[in-house]
């Protein structure tokens, strides 16, 4: 996907990093501070007190920014989470990627929404960090629960930690209360391109390398399709589909952007372009890259009515 | 030998049940240093005498234990709720009881505008109005060209016109949960929540961040405060950054700033011990007009919204429990770490069952750590019961109950939120005084205005909007009352040493009143005029 614009003013995706305290959210973050993705990216957390930044990757440090020598940046939010995103919107340059961790009993739809409604952002996913030792206990707390459900229950990709393998009982659990992909604490490593990188950072287009526990499939031709047969392609999109990016042309010269992450579509109007780009991810557990090409192929052969 | 001032009065009501009532009070440094008849201060060697005040009554300065410093701030934007609120320049903006009457309200508003200034207005409240949802139809009436943004009293909500609208990129195609579409399937104009508003926000320029510790918002604060008697007021949920401090340095420390500020750090943004140590920091920078070192922590949401986490039954129509803000484990972390490091903390508890909480967090905490004069406060405390109140005086703990909701929001809370049993025992001054509680009532400002005589008001007579008296038995007397706006609210402050009384040693902060809040009926009370205030001797008129 090279039509991605680098140009200061692109728009934003954003992830939010939710779960319970505890569960391991900074944990990935630090992950994915570290991780060799080529993006700059820009991680907004409630304290600085657990990332943990190797020292040569660490630039410099002021009261509440750590800016690394690989283009990414982390920052506290202060006390309003939205003015903060706004903050973000108006970094020059504009970072590549959002990264919010939420608060342990945030309700990550409530942020992640934003990424919708705001039209310089982009929906980037939500990312719950399900503590795999006290996630049915709290599951089940008279006090938390409720919260703590709700949090995997929004999810588009539920992150288990501290247990590898996940147990059978915990995923029995997970998927009563979600319809999102698990991925394994050991399983995923780097994380970034599940997470971020579709497309690949058009600096670094190799990063995106398809890794063992992903697949993916991309597609470059000339197929056209109008605004109705692509929400009916979407709409039969394979379960395993995690994360799916196109600009798809329409006959007389139109295109149309779709973005899918987890259960969220997005299908807005694009410039003019002559050729289909498309690609597709998900976790191997979930899903094969045959499905995902035989899901796509199968809107192919229907030639459109000049 | 320094300068000393006797200021007569038709009558000073000290609170201070050695002498509780007097006619003279001299003023020497900005203390009080003696208290009486016209000869009070002959034997410190004489004084002049001030007869500017003769015609008042004074009292302690009031005390307002619970607001936050946008009470004077978001007057930079135009009012448009239902009831008629003073800005603090005194202009009077009469409430818009109707949706004609809030676009002629805001059309008037819009002459003052420049051509390229949005239109923002807040305090809308819709529960007050049966007639349709405002909609972006009747915001084009007051402007097509200028973006248009109201703002709910509950900050949940708002309403736009076409044009803000256009400029967040808002359309038929728009699928955002949040925005309201119509029955032709496009944006009423009504959105939801801050996701769907913060595109709306950030082109209009809308951020609440400006309207705390800027020099404008500690001044406009310090104008609300003379205007209502107070001399000491909290800012409970304060961010302070060093920056911050300088600020409010400056400003609280000119001679003619009217008020003692209490800016109460919020609990966020680090670690426990981070925290902890930032009060730590603050509290060493304090003086007499500014006050730091306490700390605010949230736990539950609010009973309106239905989001206060209450015991059983729940709410009356079946709604779910309410949310954590901070979750119960971390509240329990929170509250060791500030009371092991001796910080005092308000903590904000709507529901019975986040008091609960709160409570067993602070035993826990004194279990570890004795500390008998931690004088930890519950805010708002809405829903305690007698039990509650018997525990929070064995604990040491005080109280700041939320007496205007019974007024504005009481009959909503028995008919729609926790039901009348509870609703009748809400904001229960009785019991907590009954069980030897330290109790202090607040208003909340800007969620209800800053004016502890109607706060008082509310304790004295516990009266709501359509006219019924929510809960005869936990009335409390207007003296009750009237301790709870100076002595009692000073005391959550551990203040009561200073300020709260007219006492000699100290400050000589006083309410200038146009009546006798004693003498009046207990219905009028709210009623008795405020015509300013003494600031370590200086005076302020309203």
């Amino acid at each position: 996907m090279t039509g991605v614009s680098a140009d200061a003013s692109a728009k934003l995706p954003m992830t939010v990093v939710a779960g319970y305290l505890g569960a391991g959210k900074t944990t990935l973050i630090n992950r994915l501070l570290a991780e060799d993705h080529g993006l700059r990216l820009l991680v907004m957390v409630n304290d600085f007190g657990a990332i943990n930044i190797d020292a040569d990757l660490l630039e410099s440090r002021d009261e509440d920014t750590l800016t690394l020598t690989n283009g990414c940046a982390c920052c506290t939010m202060g006390a309003d989470l939205f003015m903060a995103m706004g903050d973000a919107l108006d970094r020059r340059p504009r970072p590549d990627h959002l990264v919010i961790e939420a608060s342990g009993v945030a309700d990550p739809k409530r942020i992640a929404d934003a990424g919708i409604a705001e039209s310089e952002m982009t929906y980037g996913g939500i990312v719950t960090v399900v503590d795999g030792v006290e996630f049915p206990r709290l599951a089940e707390d008279g006090l938390i629960g409720p919260q703590v459900r709700a949090q995997a229950a929004q999810a588009d990709l539920l992150h288990v930690s501290k247990v590898d393998p996940t147990p059978d009982a915990l995923l029995a659990l997970l998927a009563e209360i979600s319809g999102a992909s698990v991925l394994d604490s050991g399983a995923g490593d780097p994380l970034s391109p599940l997470l971020f990188a579709i497309p690949a950072n058009p600096r670094r287009s190799a990063v995106a390398a398809v890794h063992p526990d992903y697949v993916s499939y991309s597609y470059e031709g000339p197929v056209a399709m109008t605004r109705g047969e692509i929400g009916s392609l979407i709409a039969r999109r394979p379960q395993g589909l995690f994360r799916a990016k196109g600009r798809i042309a329409e006959e007389g010269g139109a295109s149309w952007e779709v973005q899918v992450v987890g259960t969220q579509v997005s299908i807005t109007r694009g410039p003019a372009i002559a050729v289909t780009r498309f690609v597709g991810i998900g976790l191997a557990s979930n899903v094969t890259r045959g499905e995902i090409e035989d899901w796509w192929k199968a809107a192919l052969p229907v030639p459109h009515p000049a | 030998m320094s300068d000393t001032t006797v200021f007569r009065a038709k009558k000073i009501i000290t609170m201070d049940p050695d002498m509780p009532v007097a006619t003279h009070v001299a003023v020497r440094d900005g203390r009080i240093l003696a208290v009486g008849g016209a000869d009070c201060a002959d034997q410190w060697g004489g004084a002049s005498h001030d007869d500017g005040l003769s015609g008042t009554v004074l009292m302690p300065g009031l005390v307002e234990g619970h607001a936050h410093m946008m009470a004077g701030a978001m007057w930079r934007y135009a009012y448009a709720g239902y009831h008629d609120r003073i800005d603090p320049d005194g202009v009077l903006w009469k409430g818009l009881a109707d949706i004609d009457g809030v676009v002629a309200g805001l059309k008037e508003y819009g002459k003052r505008l420049g051509p390229d200034d949005p239109l923002v207005a807040w305090g809308f409240d819709p529960i007050f109005l049966p007639t349709e949802r405002l909609n972006r139809n009747h915001l084009d009436e007051i402007d097509r060209d200028r973006p248009i943004a109201v703002m709910y009293s509950n900050f949940h909500l708002m309403c736009v016109n076409s044009k803000a609208l256009e400029l967040a990129g808002y359309s038929r195609e728009t699928e955002v949960v949040g925005v309201a579409k119509g029955p032709d399937g496009e944006p009423v104009g009504e959105l939801r929540e801050m996701a769907a508003m913060f595109p709306v926000m950030r082109r209009l320029g809308i951020d609440f961040r400006g309207l705390s510790q800027t020099e404008p918002a500690i001044r406009s604060y310090g104008k609300v405060a003379v205007r209502a008697g107070v001399t000491t007021a909290t800012d409970l949920f304060a961010t302070i950054e060093d920056g911050d401090v300088e600020t409010l340095l400056r400003v609280t420390g000119e001679d003619d700033y009217p008020l003692r500020l209490v800016p109460v750090l919020g609990a966020i943004g680090g670690s426990p011990e981070e925290i902890a140590a930032k009060a730590l920091r603050l509290g060493e920078r304090g003086t007499e007009k500014l006050r730091l070192g306490a700390v605010k922590l949230m736990t539950d949401g609010s009973i309106q919204g239905w989001t206060a986490r209450v015991k059983w039954p729940g709410y009356v129509g079946g709604q779910p429990n309410g949310i954590w803000n901070t979750p119960p484990d971390m509240i329990h972390q929170l509250v060791e770490a500030m009371h092991r490091n001796g910080v005092q903390l308000h903590i904000h508890t709507n529901g019975d069952e986040a008091s609960e909480v709160s409570m067993n967090a602070i035993e826990a905490a004194l279990r570890k750590h004795p500390w008998s004069g931690h004088r930890h406060v519950l805010q708002h405390a809405q829903m305690m019961g007698r039990d509650q109140f018997r525990r929070a005086a064995e604990l040491g703990i005080a109280v700041n109950l939320f007496a205007n909701h019974i007024w504005y929001f009481g009959d909503q809370h028995a008919a729609l939120t926790i039901g009348v049993d509870r609703a009748r025992r809400m904001d229960a001054a009785r019991s907590a005084l009954d069980e030897g509680v330290v109790l202090a009532i607040h208003s909340d400002a800007p969620v209800t205005p800053m004016a502890p005589l109607f706060t008082a008001w509310c304790a004295v007579n516990r009266r709501t909007m359509s006219g019924r008296v929510l809960g005869e038995n936990q009335r409390i007397t207007v003296e009750e009352a009237l301790h709870a706006i100076t002595l009692g609210a000073a005391r959550t402050l551990k203040m009561d040493g200073e300020i709260g009384s007219v006492s000699v040693g100290k400050r000589a902060d006083f309410a200038i009143l146009g009546e006798d809040p004693t003498a009046v009926d207990p219905s009028r009370l709210k009623d008795v005029p405020v015509l300013g205030t003494v600031m370590d001797g200086r005076v302020f008129r309203a």
